[in-house]
């Protein structure tokens, strides 16, 4: 599949030096960088070049990152990779209630990144609406509604299911607690993180390699769930 | 409390009242009248009755009375004793000298005894004023803090004047009078305006000075060394008045107060200046510990980056290694720092949620793969393992840093065993982390979870955080740390966290 134009990314982040190397390592990717440095730049950036992705820098000197976001979400649902300094649990989990599709903790590898944004980036692409997810040997049919470990059938029960969908249908992303427990079982579920953790360790009992250490329905730390397609 | 006696003090030389002249001639009347009986040949007897009826008298009343006894007794026997009777002529020598003897007689054991009893005054108030001093000093003595002194001090002094007390310590950042919350009567307006005169003056003022000042009260400054440290009032009801004895026991007191304040005061003093010393070391130590814990890897940054242009491609690889492994270094130990001031600042609040065991361990092993590697490392999380209530985050700092306590603080290759469970029939879980390295050395056994404990022996790398966070987060989860030595050689050190059913939770 060809691009007829380069992804269009507005960089938000205050440090100059960390706009540079982003620059670098984007362009080397053949995106189209745009750069702000505080918040109210961002905003009319955004609205300006009507980028296809935004890398936005919580910790902004003039308006908190949060704030950013909040306004941008008012009339954009560009995706938004948000990088943060502290590993605080909180932070990340409130950017992504804001609106955000996804974190990256400084410092990270150039290889994290690429993958973030790449993630963040298909939701917007009509080619994100496969209905074939593969990771390892596992092939989830979205359509049928059948898992196929190394070509035999896996049995799932309904809550396995759901939550596997839902992973996959945001694999490359995070998926907090909360969305998941809102989205599949519905508001008043929001407490039922023990269960979650029980269809987790079964799911990853059906389908991974090595259950006790998952590679592809990997935890994030006190945050949620991502599921990692290599 | 000791019960102190009110000092109720007549002056050293009491007036008598009226009672007891009247006491005196009512006396020399009865003994006249009585003495009327006897013969008219007794007279002589009689006169040695009168005598004996003025030392009684003594007993009883001062000097003025006693005296008007004598001269009244005198002029009663000479006029209706001695003969002629009822006439003040003496017919013989004897009669003349008895009578003159009698008169000086009485007037002298008047004299004495008005001495003796003002003797036995004096030695009262002065023993009730040793017995006050003693009690107050006891008091202080016995005290623990300055508070409970005053506390103690001001009671007594209530006690004893049957007044209201209040005391104001100066404090010297402000140089203003603050009062003490032991006292019996609020230190406001015309009262605050003397207390503060007091302090600037150091001199007394109010009710029952030399500078009355309108006030109802009388104050005395405590001072030491030529500063005054507090003020001492003393308020009286109206009709009340202090004795100069009173204000002298007054002054006595504020002079133990005084001591007392200053003794706190040095102590206190002390105490700083222990701490300030201990802080000045700790801070040196930290500031030694952090530029060679930043330093090096930024040292190894920069020469790495140096090298960078130019290396072969073989090289080049292992030059980017080094600087991955600095750049974790350095994320490592800032990431403590932060911990560390997020821990004393106490706005940690653990969030705490159903996790997976298994996940934690996972995490933390992956934080930690460099520093671990060439370190066998044995995992042990059991099957079916249900989820645990903690912080996923924090916990999987406490497994890191005690992961790299492990491959830091023993040789390479030795291996490493990190373990969880749930145990007390499933009331708490634990996860232990062993390594057969050379265990704890006695000397760090008891501070093993302070700030910046190093093994002195071994300069190892670190900033001696680990421990300190590791505890901290644990405990903020309500759970415990205990360290120890592995059986078969080596350190062990386990973590405990309640572990609530989850039905509890749910409901809670």
């Amino acid at each position: 599949m060809t691009k007829s134009h380069p992804s269009r990314l507005l960089i938000v982040d205050d440090e100059v030096q960390i706009r540079r190397l982003l620059r670098l390592a984007l362009e080397e990717e053949n995106y189209e960088v745009h750069e702000a440095a505080t918040g109210q730049l961002a905003l009319s950036e955004a609205a300006g070049v009507h980028p296809d992705g935004v890398v936005l820098d919580l910790g902004l000197p003039d308006l908190n990152g949060r704030e950013v976001l909040r306004r941008l979400r008012e009339w954009s649902q560009v995706p938004v990779l948000v990088l943060t300094v502290r590993d605080g649990e909180e932070d990340k989990i409130a950017a992504l209630d804001a609106g955000a599709d996804d974190y990256l903790t400084k410092p990270f590898s150039r290889r994290e990144l690429l993958a973030r944004l790449r993630a963040v980036l298909r939701r917007t692409q009509p080619s994100s609406e496969e209905i074939i997810v593969r990771f390892s040997d596992v092939e989830i049919d979205l359509a049928a509604r059948i898992v196929r470990r190394a070509g035999a059938e896996v049995k799932l029960t309904a809550r396995e299911y759901d939550l596997l969908r839902y992973l996959a249908q945001h694999r490359g992303r995070v998926v907090t607690h909360q969305q998941i427990l809102r989205e599949l079982w519905g508001a008043n579920a929001e407490d039922s993180t023990h269960y979650l953790r029980v269809y987790m360790t079964h799911l990853r009992q059906k389908l991974e390699p090595d259950p006790r250490a998952p590679k592809f329905l990997q935890t994030e730390s006190g945050v949620g769930y991502r599921l990692v397609e290599s | 409390m000791s019960a102190a006696r009110p000092v109720s003090e007549p002056p050293p030389t009491p007036p008598s009242g009226w009672e007891e002249y009247a006491f005196s001639v009512l006396a020399i009347f009865i003994v006249t009248a009585a003495s009327l009986i006897l013969p008219d040949s007794y007279y002589l007897s009689v006169g040695l009755i009168y005598l004996l009826a003025i030392i009684l008298l003594c007993l009883r009343v001062g000097r003025g009375p006693v005296l008007l006894a004598g001269v009244l007794g005198a002029f009663a026997w000479e006029y209706i004793f001695i003969p002629p009777h009822f006439s003040f002529a003496i017919n013989s020598l004897q009669d003349g000298l008895l009578f003159g003897t009698y008169f000086v007689v009485s007037l002298v054991v008047g004299q004495l005894t008005a001495q003796i009893r003002a003797q036995a005054q004096n030695d009262r108030l002065r023993e009730q004023r040793a017995t006050a001093l003693l009690h107050l000093t006891r008091a202080l003595a016995e005290a623990k803090t300055l508070d409970e002194a005053i506390c103690a001090a001001l009671q007594q002094t209530d006690e004893l004047f049957s007044a209201q007390t209040s005391l104001a310590l100066v404090d010297e950042n402000r140089d203003a009078l603050i009062p003490h919350f032991a006292s019996s009567y609020l230190l406001e307006g015309k009262e605050h305006a003397t207390a503060d005169w007091v302090f600037r003056n150091q001199y007394n003022a109010g009710r029952f000075t030399h500078t009355p000042q309108n006030s109802a009260g009388c104050y005395l400054p405590l001072v030491r060394d030529h500063k005054t440290i507090g003020v001492l009032g003393v308020k009286v009801p109206p009709e009340a008045t202090l004795t100069v004895a009173q204000k002298d026991l007054l002054e006595a007191f504020a002079r133990q107060l005084a001591l007392s304040v200053e003794r706190e005061h040095l102590r206190a003093a002390s105490e700083r200046e222990k701490l300030l010393a201990e802080s000045e070391k700790l801070h040196r130590a930290l500031f030694d510990s952090v530029s060679h814990e930043l330093r090096t890897p930024l040292a190894v940054i920069n020469a790495s980056a140096d090298s960078l242009s130019g290396a072969d491609p073989n090289l080049r690889g292992q030059l980017i290694n080094e600087i991955r492994t600095a750049v974790r270094r350095l994320n490592r130990l800032v990431g403590n720092l932060l911990d560390q001031s997020r821990l004393e600042s106490g706005t940690l609040k653990p969030r705490l949620d159903w996790c997976d065991a298994g996940d934690i361990v996972n995490a933390a092993v992956e934080n930690t793969r460099d520093a671990l590697a060439g370190h066998p490392l044995a995992i042990t999380v059991p099957d079916g393992m249900p989820p645990v209530r903690a912080d996923f985050a924090l916990t999987e700092h406490v497994l890191a840093n005690l992961l790299l306590n492990a491959a830091n603080h023993t040789p390479p290759a030795t291996p490493v065993f990190l373990t969880a469970g749930i145990e007390l029939g499933g009331q708490r879980m634990y996860f232990t982390v062993a390594d057969r390295g050379p265990g704890f050395s006695p000397a760090v056994r008891g501070r093993l979870f302070k700030k910046f404990v190093q093994d002195d022996d071994t300069r190892t790398a670190g900033l001696g955080l680990g421990l300190s966070i590791v505890r901290g987060f644990v405990v903020a989860q309500g759970g415990e740390v205990v360290a120890g030595e592995n059986p078969g050689g080596g350190a062990i050190i386990t973590v405990y966290l309640p572990h609530p059913p989850p039905k509890a939770v749910a409901q809670a």
